[in-house]
């Protein structure tokens, strides 16, 4: 195999751009409301000049103001899902790792609902409202994270398959909690937990949650990247990346905390999209190798475009009315990764 | 390697960095491109959810996201400026015709901007928060109502024909509804209350919670739940059903929909066929229409109070009957006679006027 040269990353990142983009473009193109590709592109230049108010009126605000903010979000909550999913499944050397099998969706799912449930209960202005359960969400991820990271470490030691299996029972204990409260709570908006729970891009976010999330995902995954030398490294083993001068403590506890927060921001806006994690690192790595320089960013574009694909199938295929997008996600992905498994195993 | 390594650190950050761009931007476009509505002239109402809403007026463009004001909205007269409405607005008739929005937990923001409502009317017990929040944020005023009981529905109606802009058919509406409602209260009021099971559902057995309007329907139909529970649909255990022996069982159903035919199974199945109302088949059907705060809901509850208190209207009918053939000596007699053989039994096929 070729060594890994700038360049050749930076034309593989371009070519994967490149796909990223016409997806993007399909995307904002179908949808319930028909859009001319004249009118988008015009609009579109439109706005990166800065001249919004001049946009055909209702058509401008659909595609703009619905359309636009809503594939951004599937393209960063993808990315960060995805680059979660690969750094996991390095850190822990085991295929099956990902934010869903650690518990952490779950964490963030029972977050959530434990934050609808209160709010009613307590005095929040409305402006506050709207980030609470976000805010819960968060919280709940963070709170799993910590939980698993401490049942999984045997004599200070972090075990791989310990921490998996402690991810796993926490995931279905967390899922018990989130049913037992669905089925008892008298709260509100319950039918719109479920949605939740399967993940769900069409809420419009809030601009300053935007901010939050954008900083966090290019934060989180830039402390991920740091570390792409020493994760490959890691692949050899604990043992041996230590005898090759990687801090293993100090990579272990980077990825783990940049991994769980990009979890976290992805899951506490758009619910708990399935597959994406565990699926996307495994394609990414069939096509481009497990040179985690290569890989974590082709792993965020990879993530990126199944989401936005995802996405766009969720809200065209009965529309006008909408499927949870981790629905597609898990439909598509499922078959997808027992075709790899069995092809690998070939 | 290293070196190599730091220079692919800054292309990471460069993509984060463009990704970032590219949403401010659209943050920046909304931001700047506000909804027409804050310029044109708007009336503030606080709406049954308890926000403040800025109504653009006149109202002419009405989008509808649950069955229930679709009904209301074709009650009131306004059909004209229903301009959308769910998948499952299917009474009257017509609103299937309306341009669909999708569901009611999950409708299409585009459909409903395409179609620039003055107003997107909402009920608290069926949609979403984040849809009222998606629609807020772009500018499109929403209206929640949130009725618990038969006179919230009646009262919530007048409401929002004010709101709407056609106050004289909201009133005229409600005191229709308010003289049938006094009417079957008056004569139901010899009658005790039946103790009824109110099945939504048959596997797993749902039924309602006491502080539903369904609940209060049934109260205003002659009626009470024998589930007491706060939660809005509750799961009940069949055990406790069979140790309280309801009086009757009731069904919603809609056009054609199974409910009747589920009526011929309960007798062979276990546990239910060990309740008084199973074996002598005192069941009553009504129309779905109980199930939709709407206005249609106090036919509804006639129809029920009809089903469990024959007695009570028979009376009329026999004297409607009497005062033209029958002398009125045996007229007296029958009125007498005529609530105990139907209490005893009552044949599948009468107790079920609503199921075809």
């Amino acid at each position: 195999m070729r060594p890994l040269t700038l360049q050749r990353l930076l034309l593989r990142c371009a070519a994967l751009a490149a796909v990223l983009f016409v997806v993007v473009v399909i995307a904002l193109k179908l949808g319930a409301v028909p859009v001319s590709l004249y009118g988008l592109g015009r609009d579109l230049i439109r706005v990166m000049l800065g001249q919004s108010s001049g946009l055909s009126t209702d058509y401008g605000m659909i595609v703009i103001d619905i359309r636009l903010p809503r594939i951004l979000l599937g393209i960063v909550v993808g990315a960060s899902l995805s680059v979660a999913g690969t750094s996991f499944q390095a850190l822990l050397r085991n295929p099956l790792a990902d934010p869903y099998v650690l518990g952490v969706s779950s964490g963030a799912a029972l977050g959530a609902i434990l934050a609808i449930i209160a709010e009613p209960h307590l005095a929040i202005s409305p402006e506050f409202a709207a980030l609470f359960t976000p805010l819960g969400a968060f919280l709940g991820a963070a709170a799993t994270i910590a939980a698993v990271y401490f049942l999984g470490r045997r004599e200070g030691q972090i075990d791989s398959s310990t921490l998996l299996l402690a991810g796993i029972i926490s995931a279905s204990f967390l899922s018990a909690i989130i049913l037992f409260l669905m089925t008892t709570q008298i709260g509100r908006d319950m039918h719109g937990i479920a949605f939740w729970i399967m993940g769900d891009l069409s809420t419009p976010l809030q601009q300053k949650l935007r901010w939050v999330l954008g900083v966090g995902f290019v934060a989180a995954a830039g402390a991920i990247y740091t570390t792409a030398s020493d994760l490959n490294l890691l692949l050899a083993g604990e043992k041996e990346a230590m005898h090759l001068g990687v801090d293993v403590p100090r990579v272990h506890l980077v990825v783990y905390i940049a991994a769980s927060v990009l979890t976290g921001l992805a899951v506490s806006v758009s619910g708990a999209i399935g597959y994406v994690g565990l699926l996307v690192p495994h394609v990414m790595r069939f096509i481009f190798g497990s040179d985690h320089r290569m890989l974590l960013p082709a792993a965020a574009f990879g993530g990126a475009i199944a989401v936005v694909i995802a996405d766009t199938l969720a809200r065209t295929v009965v529309a006008p009315a909408e499927l949870p997008v981790g629905v597609m996600t898990a439909m598509a992905g499922a078959p997808l990764f027992i075709y790899l498994l069995r092809r690998r195993f070939a | 390697m290293q070196q190599e390594l730091r220079l692919q650190v800054p292309r990471v950050a460069c993509t984060a960095f463009v990704m970032l761009l590219l949403w401010t931007g659209s943050v920046r476009a909304q931001s700047s491109a506000p909804g027409p509505d804050l310029t044109s002239a708007g009336r503030d109402v606080v709406d049954e959810a308890g926000r403040t809403v800025r109504i653009r007026q006149p109202v002419q463009r009405i989008v509808s996201l649950a069955p229930s004001l679709t009904e209301t909205i074709y009650a009131l007269g306004l059909q004209d400026r229903l301009v959308g409405d769910t998948d499952y607005c299917d009474y009257p008739d017509d609103a299937q015709k309306k341009t669909k929005v999708g569901g009611a937990i999950n409708p299409n923001l585009e459909q409903i901007a395409a179609l620039r409502p003055d107003l997107v009317l909402v009920t608290k017990s069926l949609n979403r928060y984040d849809t009222v929040r998606a629609l807020d944020s772009l500018g499109i005023p929403a209206f929640a109502t949130d009725p618990h009981t038969v006179d919230e529905i009646v009262s919530s109606t007048e409401r929002l024909a004010e709101i709407l802009g056609a106050p004289e058919s909201g009133k005229a509406l409600a005191l229709d509804l308010e003289h049938h409602l006094s009417d079957l209260k008056q004569r139901l009021a010899a009658s005790p209350p039946r103790r009824v099971l109110f099945v939504v559902w048959a596997e797993p057995l749902i039924s309602i919670g006491k502080d539903t309007f369904i609940a209060d329907a049934l109260r205003r139909a002659g009626a009470i739940s024998i589930v007491d529970s706060a939660q809005g649909w509750p799961q009940v255990n069949l055990e406790e059903v069979v140790k309280l022996q309801p009086e009757y069982l009731v069904f919603a159903t809609g056009h054609g929909e199974t409910g009747a035919r589920d009526i011929d199974i309960f007798p062979s199945l276990p546990g239910w066929r060990l309740l008084d109302a199973v074996r002598n088949r005192r069941f009553a059907v009504i129309s779905d229409a109980v199930n939709r705060p709407a206005p249609r809901i106090v036919s509804a509850i006639e129809d029920l109070a009809r089903q469990l208190h024959p007695e009570a209207f028979i009376e009329v009918q026999e004297k409607e009957k009497t005062e033209k053939e029958i002398p009125p000596k045996s007229a007296l007699l029958s009125t007498n006679l005529a609530p105990r053989a139907t209490e005893r039994e009552i044949p599948s096929d009468e107790a079920s006027p609503c199921a075809h």
